[in-house]
């Protein structure tokens, strides 16, 4: 399913997208396919499903501890495509990748993208990849048809912005704070006025991440955005739960408790 | 290509370089390029940064003659002393340079990454000297094998931070460094060490490092009436080997010789990126990387701490495909030697880092007899004598 089609559908529904992080091959290789599964049960609207890079820049220690534990278990680009294809047919929501830039260029960016397609992956963002360097990643992309997400942060210009609106199909990604992923103190009335901001110079959705853990963050920033992203939440309570055998099940009822809906 | 401006605006060198960064960081990079852009050209800053490296950190450094190791080996060679100055490395060059941009762009808080400690020393120091806090990043593994580096930069107020992530040396406080940076990035200026990183840095950087060499071409021409044969410098970021190499770059009979640390050896854990590393993007720049079939950066290994790096400055990369440098490799075994083999011909100790440089004298002069060959004796090896001490053990 296409990212543009899941938030017009949500739309007409008068709802708000909720989109969940989680890296791949964490806690285990095996666990993947059954947690993004149960994401799409407990209603998460859009997978973003994280490829571990071994020096991630902009995570913080929660998922940087995580995606060290995926490698060190041997997760890897071809794991990755066999585990997205193993979920063909059973997946209707949308599944986003999200990663840096050197496992995509070292893999090949073609046989990546085309991988991508044949898995019916809708979209990639790529951490490290500004606009600028984005030419032929772009092209590549529109080529398989596959959406191209781009972030807007604190720190960028206005004028900016409409250059990086003018690349992203989708959403527009809002990094909420000036800093690396994790939980943080949000202020509502400034983020609020961020996004209003933005909204000036597009059309896309905009949804909103890094920081947010808990509940009456989800439903303030819900208020104004198209859609909240959490994701270091997520991956701690994985981790904290990661022994027990109906970690499925806890994960499910932990993100219900998240959710508005 | 020899009419094209290097690096061109985008800060390619060829097709290395660039700025793959993380959104947040674009536009003080672009704020950085512009004020590097503006204020190094402006006479005052020329003066008050000539002012400093003179009379602060020494300059202008002896091109040494050193006539036992040139019988010894038998090819005249010339040490450009940089471990004669204040802090005992090249590093307060670039340091000293970057410092005076902090100032004038207004931020408070130094941060830096640190391999060996000569840069962390090097910031420390000029921080303390302009009254600017300074946080240093440090791999867990180096805060050991370094300890007297850290406690310089203890004593100079600066705070050190051992980064325990991943193989716990300079990448990893490098990493540590820039998400700092990302988070603090209103008030904080990142003193980046080498030659590395995102544009504007490695040209900035290089321009800084780039009195080495302008210094030694004056200095040989005079003491030798012509261009040498060879420069010999070790690789890690790139940051001593390009400013000797660069003010050469269009003197085509000097040949460039880059030394990478083979660490245990090439087939097993090493710090050459140039010669095995395939090309990728790491912490900011496109460029030679130690990685794995999946783009996964591989841990990187040298008994000098300031080499033990698995990626390189994009300008090497550029004079790599271009061959306008030749890079070559020598392991920790044979740079113990050439530690040794300097501290014994000459009374200089120098640094693991160029002891590389100078091991690679060895084989060089057998091919070069009487040739010319200036290398760069990047720093003093106080800081070294636990590691060399253990080694002989
Ligand atoms: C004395 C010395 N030489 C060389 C290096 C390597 O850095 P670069 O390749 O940037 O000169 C270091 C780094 O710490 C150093 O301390």
């Amino acid at each position: 399913m296409k990212i543009s089609q899941k938030f017009k559908d949500l739309h007409k529904l008068g709802k708000k997208a909720f989109l969940a992080y989680v890296p791949f091959g964490f806690p285990t290789l095996d666990d993947s396919a059954k947690i993004i599964l149960a994401l799409q049960d407990c209603g998460v609207d859009i997978v973003e499903l994280g490829v571990p890079f071994s020096d991630p820049l902009a995570d913080g220690p929660i998922i940087q501890a995580a995606a060290n534990k995926a490698l060190a278990q041997g997760a890897n680009t071809d794991k990755l495509f066999t585990m997205l294809n193993s979920l063909k047919g059973k997946l209707k929501i949308p599944l986003v990748i999200m990663t840096y830039y050197n496992p995509v260029l070292k893999y090949g960016m073609d046989k990546f993208f085309l991988k991508m397609k044949k898995a019916q992956v809708s979209g990639v963002m790529i951490v490290d990849l500004p606009v600028e360097e984005s030419k032929a990643y772009i092209k590549k992309a529109n080529r398989f048809n596959l959406e191209t997400i781009f972030f807007v942060t604190p720190t960028t210009s206005f004028t900016r912005a409409k250059k990086i609106a003018d690349h992203s199909k989708g959403f527009i990604y809002y990094i909420s704070v000036t800093g690396i992923t994790g939980p943080q103190k949000l202020d509502g009335d400034w983020l609020a006025a961020s996004v209003k901001r933005i909204r000036k110079v597009t059309q896309l959705p905009i949804c909103v991440g890094f920081g947010i853990h808990k509940k009456s963050q989800v439903k303030e920033i819900s208020e104004f955005s198209d859609g909240v992203i959490i994701g270091s939440e997520i991956v701690k309570f994985i981790d904290e739960n990661s022994c027990r055998k109906d970690l499925v099940k806890r994960l499910s009822k932990h993100i219900r408790s998240l959710c508005i809906k | 290509m020899s009419n094209k401006k290097i690096p061109d605006s985008r800060g390619y060198f060829g097709e290395f370089g660039g700025k793959y960064v993380p959104e947040t960081l674009w536009a003080c990079l672009l704020e950085l390029e512009g004020v590097y852009k503006e204020v190094s050209r402006q006479a005052s800053f020329k003066k008050e940064l000539k002012f400093y490296l003179s009379e602060y950190a020494g300059r202008p450094t002896p091109l040494y003659f050193a006539k036992n190791l040139s019988k010894h080996l038998g090819a005249k060679i010339y040490l450009k002393r940089e471990d004669l100055l204040h802090t005992g490395a090249h590093k307060i060059n670039n340091s000293l340079g970057q410092i005076l941009l902090a100032k004038h762009m207004g931020k408070r808080r130094i941060i830096a990454e640190t391999g060996a400690g000569q840069h962390g020393v090097s910031v420390a120091t000029v921080s303390r000297l302009f009254g600017l806090n300074c946080e240093i990043y440090m791999g867990a593994e180096d805060v050991l094998r370094q300890k007297a580096n850290v406690l310089r930069m203890r004593v100079l107020g600066a705070k050190v931070i051992p980064v325990c992530n991943g193989s716990k040396t300079l990448k990893d406080a490098c990493s540590e460094a820039i998400r700092d940076w990302v988070t603090n990035v209103g008030d904080t200026y990142y003193l980046l060490g080498s030659t590395v990183g995102p544009h504007p840095y490695p040209y900035m950087v290089r321009d800084f490092q780039s009195v080495i060499g302008s210094e030694a071409k004056k200095q040989i021409l005079k003491k030798e009436k012509k261009l040498p044969n060879y420069l010999v410098a070790c690789v890690g970021g790139g940051s001593n080997s390009m400013g000797l190499f660069h003010p050469f770059f269009k003197e085509k009979s000097v040949k460039f010789i880059g030394v990478e640390a083979a660490g245990s050896g090439l087939n097993s854990f090493n710090s050459a990126s140039l010669t095995k590393g395939e090309i990728g993007v790491l912490q900011g720049a496109k460029s030679f990387v130690l990685q794995d079939k999946f783009g996964q950066i591989k841990e990187a290994h040298s008994v000098a701490p300031g080499l033990d790096y698995p990626g390189v400055g994009p300008e090497h990369a550029f004079y790599k495909v271009t061959k306008r440098a030749e890079y070559v490799t020598v392991d920790d075994r044979q740079a113990i030697k050439g530690f040794k083999m300097l501290s014994q011909q000459e009374g200089i100790i120098p640094a693991l880092e160029p002891s590389h440089a100078i091991y690679y004298l060895k084989e060089l002069a057998k091919a070069a007899k009487n040739k010319i060959i200036i290398v760069c004796l990047s720093g003093r090896g106080d800081k070294d004598l636990d590691i060399v001490n253990q080694y002989i053990k």
